[in-house]
Parts: C-alpha cells; structure tokens; sequence
C-alpha cells in the first residue's frame, strides 16, 4: 500500500456504510473539494455499495480503498462474502445517478469477485 | 377557576383544570397525526404541554385560556416534531452544528460565487474540519419533517409549504419523470423536482439551493432521502 492509499475493511453491512463515506469526506476534503463534490460523493459510495451488499447487506465484509490521485479520489470496493446470496449491481436508475456524481465508475460481479471502482476529479 | 388557581397554587384545582381541557390537547394532537409519528406520543406531548399552560396561564392579562393553551401546545407538538426530525443517535451538538453550518454555506456560496470547501466552512464557522465533516454527514440521519412543521432552525426561514410555494414555475414533464423510475413519481413532488434538477438536467446541489430557496445542505438531505427511499421501494418491489 502506497502512503497515498488508506483501506478500510468494514462488515457488508448497511450500518457501517457512514464509515466508507466520512473516510471519502475526510480523504476529499484534504484534496479540497467543494461540499458539492463532497455530496456526489456519499452519493456516489452509496450507490456503488449498496450494489454488492443490497439493501440487507451480506455476510461478509467489503474492503474499501481510497487513493488520492493528483486529479482526484479513486474508490475501490471488494466484497468478500460467506453468504449464498447475489449481489443485487446497478439499476438503470444507479447508473444515471453515477453518471452524475462520478467521473468514472463500474462494478463487476463475475468471476473476479463482486467489486467497483470510481473516480471523482477536482474541478479546476 | 384560573384566578383561584392562580392564587392557592391548589393541586387539586390544578388537576380539574388539566382534566377539563384533555379534550383540546387530544384534538390538537390530532391535528398533527399522520405525519409518522404515533398518534400515542403527540396526545403524550400534547397534554404535558397543556400541563406547561395550565401552570403558566396568567388570567389577569385578558386572554383566553383556550388560545394561550393552543398556542403553548401547538409549540410543544412543533418542537417534537423538529427533535424526531432526527435519527436518535445524533448527539445534540451535531444536530445544532449541522442547522448553524446551513445558513454558513449559503452565505459563502454568494461571497465565493461556488460551493465552499470544507476548510472555508470550518474556518468561518469556527471549528474543525472534523466536526464540520461530521456535521455534514449528520444530515444523512434526517428523517424527513412533515410538510407544516417548522423548518429547522432558521436556516431557510418560513415553513416548508411556504418554500415549496416559491419555487418557479418549470414544469417536468411527466414523461420524463417516468422514464427515470416509475417508483419516483411516488415520492413528494419537490424532491422529484430535485432529482430532476440532478440527474437530468445536471445541476449541481447549490444551483438547484438557488433555484428553490433554500439551503445547499436542506439539498442534500433531501437528495440522500429521495434515494434511500427509492432504494427501499425498489426492494419491497423485488426489483
């Protein structure tokens, strides 16, 4: 892990979620985003986890890791789950939302794992 | 009665006084049911506020005591509603800061010309930038007021039907509302129009603060409840 890189290993569990956003918030507001930028953001990492965990969450854990980039903050999320359920991915509606709120964004549940990434860049 | 009262400080008399007025404290309440919250609690509310009344009545200034008795439990049922405004697990401290750092937004974003970064927030309200993160993400805790409670704090001024009142005229076709998500056209129609405004049009939080009145942060809890709300219809639908 690079010292520009934090992680956080969180239970998939929609209750902890408030932990992967005020990591981002902290993260970002060092890169001095705006309270707008910072908003998309939760947006952002809600609707990327709720993705792989669902409304009910998942057995299991989800580690996130937050890189600062010098144009911005890349997100990462990896379940690892010990349950027999499926994650639910992105709605129509989620993918209009990231497109919104993110740069770049995707979530893949395949053979790689359940997992996502996003990138959200500094204006200016 | 409440001259006598007034006078002897007569518990008994007290409670005849309370006892005789329970019906318009339970009416009151009754006027504020249906708003999530049990009608059980606001009649609860209701009468210890008709109890504050009864002790504070003071006949000699001419008023009537069913008007002074309404207005001190139509404040007592207003202010249950702003605390449940909340999730239980916000401290105090974070609500008050969150409401204070409304208004503190606004004025930055008119004297920068753009939303603010957190280091601004902090510096001009005075704390930290922990807690002024912390306070930002206690928005996510709102739960959403009722449509004639009193907005929070002063933060926006005038009750939220009074805002919804101001707003222009743009008119979102239902079209394109449906095309998002036909679950949106369930939700209230203001926060239709901020999902609209987001993720159609693509303004961002403080333009639509602007195009509706209010404040970048009463945006944004609005927003983060507008999807956690479509989340949890889109379950109880299966899809």
């Amino acid at each position: 892990m690079s010292s520009d890189e934090v992680q956080l290993v969180m239970p998939a569990d929609p209750e902890f979620l408030r932990l992967a956003r005020v990591t981002a918030m902290g993260l970002a507001s060092r890169l001095s985003f705006t309270i707008d930028e910072i908003d998309d953001l939760r947006i952002a990492i809600d609707e990327l986890v709720f993705g792989l965990i669902g409304t009910k969450g998942r057995e299991g854990s989800v580690c996130m890791t937050y890189r600062l980039e010098p144009e911005g903050l890349e997100v990462r999320g990896t379940g690892e789950f010990l349950d027999t359920g499926t994650s639910p991915g992105l709605s129509e509606l989620s993918e209009l939302i990231l497109d919104a709120v993110a740069d770049e964004h995707e979530l893949a549940v395949d053979d790689g794992g359940p997992r996502f990434r996003m990138l959200k860049r500094r204006a200016g | 009665m409440f001259t006598a009262f007034a006078q002897s400080r007569d518990e008994r008399l007290r409670a005849e006084l309370i006892e005789a007025h329970l019906g318009l404290a339970e009416y009151l309440a009754r006027r504020f049911a249906n708003r999530g919250e049990p009608l059980d609690d606001l009649v609860q509310v209701a009468s210890m506020g008709l109890v504050k009344a009864v002790d504070r009545f003071e006949p000699e200034r001419g008023l009537e005591f069913s008007t002074y008795a309404t207005h001190t439990v139509v404040g007592e049922l207003k202010r249950h509603f702003r605390d449940k405004g909340w999730a239980v697990r916000v401290p105090r401290r974070m609500q008050e800061l969150h409401l204070r750092l409304s208004g503190l937004v606004s004025g930055l974003n008119q004297d920068l010309g753009r939303a603010p970064t957190v280091a601004e927030i902090a510096q001009a309200a005075g704390v930290s930038e922990e807690e002024v993160l912390e306070a930002l993400e206690a928005g996510n805790a709102y739960r959403f007021a009722s449509i004639d409670a009193p907005s929070p704090g002063s933060e926006d001024g005038g009750t939220l039907a009074s805002t919804l009142g101001s707003e222009d005229e743009s008119m979102i076709d239902v079209e394109h509302r449906v095309a998002l998500s036909p679950l949106i056209a369930k939700l209230p129609e203001r926060q239709q129009r901020i999902l609209h405004y987001r993720f159609v049009e693509g303004l961002t939080q403080s333009e639509i603060a602007e195009r509706l009145g209010i404040s970048q942060m009463h945006v944004s809890r609005l927003l983060a409840r507008s999807l956690a709300e479509l989340r949890r219809a889109a379950e109880a639908d299966g899809g």
